[in-house]
Parts: structure tokens; C-alpha cells; sequence
């Protein structure tokens, strides 16, 4: 036979002492609730899942549930999961995990995500599927608890790498993969080491750059599957995507799952853009005009006055900081900046923030405003508050615990949430539909991770998101050039990501930061921004053609 | 067991453990402790550990169970299919009902009782993937034959603990623990019987994924230790096994027929 038997003999063995001992015995009532908690715990049969009879409260999705019936039925529990963002890798990961422990084929996990993602996957698992993950801070964590989620870097170093080598996990899941996909890292190294029975690998770009980091990602999950290295980069190696070989293709779809959102069928909410004009009272735009009328050789190169017009843009605190930073490196400025802060002085309201004041009142409802400056965030706080509207302060460097409670005094207290950095990290904010984009950030990415804040899985109303352009500014040409041109705004969730992608997103982010920090003139500005349009125009006229 | 049956199954639960049902209605439950299911339930050991070195009266407390989603008027832990303390509860219950000896209750007629040993027995196939099943079965202990789903006899008939009156017990020519061993070759035999296209199935995946492991790694000596883990993984994975565990079981004093 092909079968080994394994029998418990603990049942027998305390038999054998009770008949001994003639005793004690149980009722029949007993004995029956017994039966029936054994049954309520069988698992019926091989295929399908159980866990979603376990979890009545989640609403699982119907591409949640394939994906993790797929890993469990067809992909024997190693994976990448790869769907776009926002399309609740945590909770096919979770369900995943939590079919393998109801079914016993999974007792001991390992979780590895980044370090900021560790105390809300803690939460979640414990929360919404009842499994008693615990947050890695003590070195006895690793062999006392079953469900440990890390980060990385944490149980990479000694002495965490020894004690983790000689457990035997069960399963061992990493959140945001993709930064594995070069196997030089250290990081890489770590988690080839380990013992992978089952594995999941979740990510959202499993491709940023070039095709062969696939392959590295694959290998950890099931190496040979795409051949050795050596074999891989003779076939493969030219390739620049993977629609470029059927059967490359087809061997990936057997370890990854990828949905884009619109093959889940989801019912998304509609986007409501409106873009608000505000014209320059005169005093700040005396100070914008002074700034262009600086020389380049005046200022130091790397901070042209590109930079300065962006600021007062967005608020003269702003700008402030930058000058004060200025002055202290380059005392000889002193004339010309002084003469600035003078014309400073004159401006005592900003029209943008009267202009978000009054928008704020109308929409009667929660708002959050993005900012990219931490002045323009404490001016605004301040602002609002004169005028009677409490707001909370969220920034990307806060501790977990922090921007829990300033979610939670959002959610509960105030009525404005004013953000300066959205974080691909951050935090979920679907109970609010309203969203200022105070000033624009130069990579639309940004703006994409601001917005899908608010419009992701559970946003249950449209979303408004509002676009506040000074007039004749450096704003207005980023706006009019890029935002427009690529109309950002219109599109569904998740495209943009598919054409940056494309576009090599790292060096596409570069180049703009590059051409906004670097331009000498809003001329030459013009000319770079309108070139760097043509270029995504062509790649989406074939992301379209290729589908 | 569906989330209808939760109800039926903690009234039932708590009535076996000698914890009255203080507040009843659709869909809740409020039921007292007695000191035992309090430690058993309620986690607090340095409380009891405290009352206990005072030489004090411990207070078990009451513990409140809502088995409907929809009732949000009453104070309580909402409970479902998945919910961490229905798992508490099926776990005492496991282990309070696992050795039993009763009797058929037979009245107003005098009656050899005859001795049986039952078993409930779980078995567990597992590789990558798992299924369970359950057998029922009872050796009579004076003749040695077996009956499978033996459970459905049971449950026909009324137990207790003692012997009834006008009855008296055959006692078994067979020892209840040479009865169980031939149960365990019943179930092996049972075992061997069967053909198992589970386990070639993972047997095939197995040898599929290993190939391509073992390519993997040609030639690059310096990773012997890793390609032996990943090896090693594929069979804690893959390697088909049976796991036979008794659930519970005893002897059981029939009318002899």
C-alpha cells in the first residue's frame, strides 16, 4: 500500500488505566456532545473550502474565494498572489491561512511583512479570522507562539536567524514581495533559507523592471519551475514582458494569481472630479512674481526656483521654511531673501485656504486634504481652527498606534483629516468620500495612492475629489500638462498603475522629479512635461492594444 | 452542525456540566458556572488561585452567549460557527465525554445484558490537502464480531450508568482491551482494502515538484543544505499518511437479542 498509518494511542492508553481503575466513567449525554463536536470539526471532504463557514462575518468576495480555492485545490499551497491594489490580498492570504489551520495541515506560520504592516496584520488575523497571531518583540516569540508575523529586517539578524532556522514552519506568507525580486539581497538570501512546506508570496507589481525578477520570485516559491538561472536567462533573458512568450506565460499562471480590477466584476464607485481655480490676490502674487525674477546663478542649482513657486503655491509657511534653510547656508542671499520676506508680510490670507474653508463648510461632511509641505499642513490646521472646524494632522512618519488614534479621532471627532503624505502604507479610510487636493504632487502615483485611500473595497458612496490650481502658476502647467493630458482624474481605479508600470515606473518618477526640480524656466519646463506626455500617450495607445 | 444547531447544542453543553440555564430565549443564552466550568472556561487562574489560598468561597460568574447575529439588544459574546469560545467548548466537550460504561435501561423485564465495546474513530487523510471520516464500531466482546456504524444501534436505546433492576451483566469473554486491539486490525484491514487515488495523486505532484528541484539545484554544491530543507519541505508536504485517532469509546451493556 502507498499509505502510511499513524495511530493516536493516548485514547487507549488511558483505557487502559480506567478499566484498571474501574472508573471514572462518563454519561451517554456526554458522550454524544462529544460525537457532535467531533463531527461539527471533520472536514468532510478534500476539495472546497472551510473557512468561510468559520468567518460568517467577513464578506468574501467571489475572486477572494477563488484564489483561495485555487491555492489550496490546484496550486498544492505555494502561490504568488498578485492582484492589484487594493483587491484584498490580506484577506485571501488570511483565508488561506485559515483553511490550512482548520483542516490541522497548518499549525506553526511565519508572516513576514514590513515593518509598519506588522501590528495591523497582527490585528487582522486575531480580529477577523480568530487566529492568535503575535507581533515578534521578544526573542521567546519564536519558539513559544505558533503565528508569529516579523519584519524582515528584524528576523533576518542574529540571533533571530538561528532560533527562526530551527523551527519548522508550516507555512510561511510575505507581504509586498516584490522586494525580493533581486536574489543578491540579503533579504533574499534569508528567505531561500528558509523551510517553505507551504508559501505565499503576495504582491501587487510582481514585474516592476525586468522579466528575470519573475524568475527570482518564483524560484523562492518553487525553484526549478521556471528552470535554473542559467536556463532561464538563455530562453528568457530578452524578453521585456511577459506577454511576449505564451509558454513562459502559462507556467507562471500555474504559481501566480493576478485579478486587475476589472475582472472582479465589483460594482466600483464613480469618481467625481472638480478642478478649483484660484487666482492669486495681489500680494501673493507679487511674491510669486518676485521669485521669478530671481537669476538661477543667484540661487543654489539643486533648489532652482522651481521649487520656491511650488512652495508659495502652497502656502507662504511653506515657503518660509526653505528660505530660513537657505539663509542659514548661504548668508551672501541675505539681501534678496530679506526683500522676499518683506513682500511676505503682506500676505495675510491665503486665498487657496479661504477657498478650502469655504468648500469644507459646504460640503458639510468628512474632508481630507492633502498636502505635500508640513508648513502648509500646520498653517491649515491653525486656519480652520480660527474659523471654528477642529482637524487632525496625518503624516506618514507616525507610529502605527498614532495614526490609529488620529484615524479613529477622524473618524469620530473631527471633520477634516489633513494628510501630508498618503503612504502606499497608510491607512484606509473608506468612510470618507471627500478628498482636497490642496496642491498637486508631481508623480501621479501619489495622487493615485492619495485617492485610493478613500476609493477602495468598501467606499460605499462616489468619491469627490476636488484639484485646487492656482492660476497662471507652475501649478497650472502641471496640472494642464500632465493631469490632463493623461486625465488621471477619469480613469478606473488601478489603469494607471498598469501603464507606469509599463513605463518602468522607478525611472519614469525619477525623470519628472528631475524635470520639476531641475527646469530653469517655466519655458523649458513646458517643453520636457509635454515630451514626457507623448511618451505615456504611446504607451497607452499599446497597453490598449494589447488588450 | 449549522449555525441553528449552536443553540440547542450549548443548552445541552451547560445542562451536562451542571450549569443552570438562568435566561433562555431564540437566540441567547445566560447560564451560571459552576466552579469547574468557570477554570475551565473563563481564564482567570490567580483569581481562583487567589480565593484558594484564602481559603475563601470562590464566585463562578455567568457567562451570557448570543447565537444570533441579529440581536444586538442583549449584552453578551455573539457566538458562531468560528467564534474562538465555541472552539473552547468543543474541546471540553471532546475531552469530558471520552470513556463511558453504561447499561441499556431496560424496565419491567429481567434481561441478560450483553457487553460490547464501541468506538468512534476519526480518521484523517493528509498530504497537501486533507479529509476526514468517521467510523463507528462496535466488537461484541463474548462472540468477537463487529459491527460497523454501530453508533445508530446506540442511540436507539436509552443508557445509564448503573444496571437496572431484574437485569444482570454477561461478563465478556473477550478483555475490552483485546477487543480494541481487533478493532485496530479491522480498521488497518479496512485501510489496506481500499485503493487510495488521493494519495497517487500526491505521490505524482510530488515526484513532479522534486524533478524540477532537483534540476534546480545541479551543479551548485555550495547549496546542498538548502536543496536537503527544500526536500525535506516537499515531503512534510506531499508524503500521503493516514492518521487514525480514537475520539471516544467504552462499554456498552446491550439486550442481548
Amino acid at each position: 500500500m502507498n499509505v502510511t498509518m499513524h495511530w493516536e494511542r493516548s485514547w487507549k492508553d488511558e483505557f487502559v488505566t480506567r478499566i484498571e481503575r474501574d472508573g471514572p466513567w462518563s454519561n451517554w449525554e456526554l458522550y454524544e456532545l462529544a460525537l457532535e463536536a467531533t463531527k461539527a470539526l471533520t472536514i468532510p471532504q478534500f476539495d472546497g473550502l472551510q473557512a468561510p463557514k468559520h468567518l460568517p462575518h467577513i464578506t468574501i468576495l467571489p475572486h477572494q474565494y477563488d484564489v483561495a480555492r485555487q491555492v489550496v485545490e490546484q496550486m498544492n499551497g505555494k502561490a504568488i498572489l498578485a492582484d492589484e491594489v487594493g483587491l484584498g490580498k490580506t484577506i485571501e492570504a488570511g483565508l488561506i491561512l485559515k483553511e490550512y489551520m482548520i483542516r490541522g495541515l497548518v499549525k506553526k506560520a511565519l508572516i513576514l511583512v514590513p515593518a509598519s504592516l506588522v501590528s495591523q496584520w497582527v490585528q487582522e488575523l486575531n480580529e477577523k479570522f480568530f487566529i492568535p497571531a503575535v507581533a515578534q518583540k521578544k526573542s521567546y516569540v519564536w519558539e513559544q507562539c505558533d503565528v508569529v508575523v516579523s519584519s524582515i529586517d528584524t528576523a533576518k539578524k542574529q540571533p533571530h536567524r538561528d532560533i527562526i532556522y530551527e523551527q519548522t514552519y508550516d507555512i510561511v506568507i510575505i507581504d509586498e514581495a516584490h522586494k525580493l525580486k533581486n536574489n543578491k539581497t540579503k533579504n533574499y538570501e534569508f528567505v531561500q533559507g528558509l523551510k517553505k512546506k507551504f508559501c505565499l508570496l503576495l504582491t501587487a507589481t510582481p514585474i516592476q523592471n525586468r522579466v528575470e525578477e519573475i524568475f527570482h520570485l518564483v524560484s523562492l516559491l518553487k525553484p526549478g519551475h521556471l528552470g535554473n538561472a542559467e536556463q532561464f536567462q538563455k530562453r528568457y533573458g530578452k524578453l521585456r514582458t511577459l506577454h511576449d512568450d505564451a509558454h513562459l506565460k502559462e507556467l507562471i499562471r500555474k504559481v501566480m494569481i493576478r485579478h486587475r480590477r476589472h475582472d472582479t466584476g465589483i460594482e466600483w464607485t464613480k469618481r467625481h472630479v472638480e478642478t478649483i481655480f484660484i487666482e492669486f490676490s495681489e500680494a501673493e502674487r507679487n511674491v510669486y512674481e518676485t521669485i521669478q525674477r530671481f537669476k538661477s546663478p543667484l540661487l543654489d542649482t539643486s533648489l532652482s526656483h522651481m521649487t520656491l513657486l511650488r512652495e508659495i503655491c502652497s502656502s507662504k509657511e511653506a515657503l518660509f521654511c526653505t528660505l530660513k534653510n537657505m539663509l542659514e547656508q548661504k548668508p551672501h542671499l541675505e539681501t534678496t531673501i530679506s526683500a522676499l520676506l518683506q513682500k511676505m508680510n503682506d500676505i495675510n490670507e491665503h486665498t487657496k485656504a479661504k477657498k478650502a474653508l469655504e468648500l469644507i463648510q459646504t460640503i458639510n461632511d468628512k474632508v481630507i486634504v492633502f498636502t505635500e509641505y508640513r508648513a502648509t499642513q500646520l498653517y491649515l490646521q491653525w486656519f480652520f481652527k480660527q474659523h471654528g472646524i477642529s482637524s487632525v494632522p496625518f503624516r506618514g512618519g507616525f507610529k502605527r498606534s498614532k495614526k490609529d488614534w488620529m484615524k479613529e479621532l477622524f473618524q469620530h471627532r473631527s471633520q477634516v483629516l489633513i494628510a501630508t503624505e498618503a503612504g502606499g502604507e497608510g491607512i484606509n479610510l473608506q468612510f470618507c468620500n471627500h478628498v482636497i487636493n490642496y496642491d498637486l504632487p508631481w508623480n501621479p502615483m501619489r495622487l493615485e495612492q492619495r485617492i485610493g485611500r478613500v476609493h477602495r473595497l468598501g467606499q460605499t458612496k462616489d468619491v469627490h475629489i476636488y484639484n485646487f490650481v492656482v492660476r497662471n502658476t507652475v501649478e497650472e502647467h502641471i496640472f494642464t500638462l500632465l493631469y490632463e493630458k493623461i486625465q488621471l482624474f477619469e480613469r478606473v481605479v488601478g489603469e494607471l498603475d498598469d501603464i507606469l508600470m509599463k513605463l518602468q515606473s522607478p525611472a519614469f518618477s525619477n525623470h519628472l522629479e528631475r524635470i520639476i526640480a531641475q527646469s530653469k524656466s517655466e519655458g523649458e519646463l513646458k517643453i520636457k512635461m509635454q515630451n514626457l506626455v507623448e511618451i505615456l500617450a504611446n504607451t497607452e495607445e499599446q497597453t490598449h492594444a494589447a488588450r | 452542525m449549522q449555525q441553528d444547531d449552536i443553540q440547542s447544542f450549548l443548552e445541552r453543553f451547560f445542562t451536562a456540566a451542571h450549569c443552570p440555564i438562568v435566561e433562555r430565549s431564540d437566540g441567547h443564552i445566560r447560564v451560571q458556572l459552576t466552579v469547574e466550568m468557570d477554570k475551565q472556561l473563563m481564564n482567570r487562574p490567580f483569581y481562583w488561585h487567589y480565593v484558594e489560598r484564602i481559603g475563601a468561597i470562590g464566585e463562578p460568574l455567568q457567562l451570557s452567549l448570543i447565537t444570533k447575529r441579529s440581536i444586538h439588544e442583549k449584552k453578551g459574546e455573539h457566538i458562531h460557527f468560528g467564534s474562538p469560545r465555541l472552539h473552547q467548548i468543543f474541546s471540553i466537550a471532546k475531552m469530558n465525554g471520552r470513556f463511558v460504561r453504561l447499561y441499556e435501561q431496560v424496565f419491567e423485564r429481567s434481561a441478560a445484558l450483553h457487553p460490547w465495546l464501541h468506538t468512534n474513530i476519526l480518521l484523517s487523510y493528509e498530504c497537501d490537502r486533507k479529509q476526514d471520516r468517521l467510523l463507528s464500531l462496535g466488537i461484541h466482546l463474548i462472540s468477537g464480531t463487529i459491527v460497523e456504524s454501530f453508533y445508530d444501534v446506540l442511540k436507539e436505546k436509552q443508557w445509564g450508568v448503573t444496571v437496572p433492576d431484574y437485569c444482570f451483566t454477561i461478563s465478556p469473554l473477550i478483555k475490552p482491551i483485546s477487543g480494541l486491539a481487533r478493532l485496530e486490525a479491522f480498521v488497518e484491514r479496512l485501510i489496506a482494502s481500499e485503493t487510495h487515488e488521493w494519495a497517487d495523486a500526491a505521490r505524482a505532484r510530488w515526484e513532479e515538484d522534486l524533478a524540477l528541484l532537483k534540476h534546480f539545484y545541479e551543479g551548485i554544491e555550495e547549496k546542498q543544505e538548502e536543496y536537503e530543507k527544500e526536500k525535506e519541505a516537499l515531503r512534510q508536504r506531499y508524503e500521503p499518511r493516514i492518521h487514525i485517532s480514537i475520539i471516544n469509546g467504552g462499554v456498552f451493556y446491550l439486550e442481548a437479542k
